[in-house]
């Protein structure tokens, strides 16, 4: 498996990303990852706040507008998450911390679309269902696995166990 | 760099403040790196609703209420003006010459201002709009100049890793 990381980083693409003198290459691709961070983790911030009785007049069935960019946002980083691993892919695949992220962010996903399930029925035109204490714990939960997968992912920076 | 400002400079690094920064710089570092990003995310994530309102988005969302969010964008910059005067006073010379601070700061500026502006010379105005009723273009403008600002505060605060002399923590 190393072998092909070895290969993957050594590729025309990866030595591009990651050593091309343009801020077209690295820094911008890392700059839309961070984009993609602050909408997918707003969206979903906002969303937990109103579940947790911020803006009250805000009502529940609106709150589905929020997941299309939440969605769209991790769809751009997940490509510019595959690319930025690709540039430095051997040093990435030995990193804990970097399992650590990925795995805080799908239990993330695993929430919000669990909070999705909770508040609106599959019938469209159907009322929302009430907030319960279930929806609110859910909420509470995802604030903590966003702010876990962002630490995680700032501390792949300098956590290296490879 | 500004040969004015040095002295500041000079006087900020001798502060105990920027001491302990670089002291404890193994573990504050990375600490406030994270915190820096989770208010980021607040700002973006909370201000970009807003702003995506103002613009005459989200039809049928009243603009009152999702103003009642705003408090948690401002903790947001909050966070964010509290880690970033740290991380400069720990090594204002190295930010100074750095060609991407400044832009940084400039939108900081243009983003606090729009927002203060709408603040104190619209806020009336705002809650007399309906939930389903289009923004005027004042309001749209102040939208798109925010958004706009606030993109250009994260890539510029991207970019303080490519351009210029190496941050010690980044």
């Amino acid at each position: 498996m190393l072998k092909l990381m070895w290969a993957l980083e050594d590729s025309a693409f990866a030595q591009w990303v990651a050593g091309a003198p343009t801020i077209w290459a690295y820094p911008s691709i890392l700059t839309f990852h961070t984009v993609g961070m602050g909408i997918v983790v707003g969206a979903s911030v906002v969303l937990d706040l109103r579940l947790l009785g911020v803006g009250p007049e805000l009502p529940v069935s609106r709150l589905k507008v929020l997941f299309r960019p939440l969605w769209w946002g991790f769809w751009l980083n997940a490509v510019t998450g595959v690319v930025l691993f690709i540039a430095h892919a051997a040093e990435k695949y030995g990193q804990a911390v970097f399992y650590v992220k990925l795995a805080l962010i799908a239990v993330a996903l695993v929430t919000v679309v669990r909070i999705r399930r909770e508040i609106f029925p599959e019938d469209e035109s159907a009322p929302t269902h009430p907030i319960t204490r279930k929806v609110k714990l859910l909420a509470v939960l995802s604030l903590i696995l966003w702010a876990g997968a962002i630490t995680a992912g700032r501390l792949m920076a300098y956590i290296n166990l490879s | 760099m500004n040969q004015h400002l040095l002295p500041f400079y000079y006087w900020l690094e001798s502060t105990a403040l920027s001491h302990w920064v670089n002291r404890e710089t193994q573990w504050l570092w990375p600490t406030m790196e994270t915190l820096h990003f989770i208010g980021l995310s607040l700002l973006v994530g909370v201000a970009g609703f807003f702003d995506f309102r103002l613009l005459g988005a989200l039809r049928g969302v009243p603009i009152s209420a999702v103003k009642k969010f705003m408090p948690w964008a401002l903790v947001g910059f909050g966070i964010n003006l509290v880690t970033g005067i740290l991380f400069f006073i720990s090594q204002p010379r190295v930010y100074a010459a750095n060609s991407a601070w400044w832009p940084k700061l400039a939108f900081i500026m243009i983003g606090g201002l729009n927002a203060m502006f709408f603040e104190t010379a619209m806020g009336e105005r705002l809650l007399r709009l309906g939930p389903d009723e289009d923004t005027p273009i004042s309001f749209k403008i102040i939208g798109a100049v925010s958004l706009i600002s606030w993109f250009g505060v994260l890539y510029f605060g991207r970019m303080l890793a490519f351009f210029g002399t190496q941050i010690s923590g980044l």
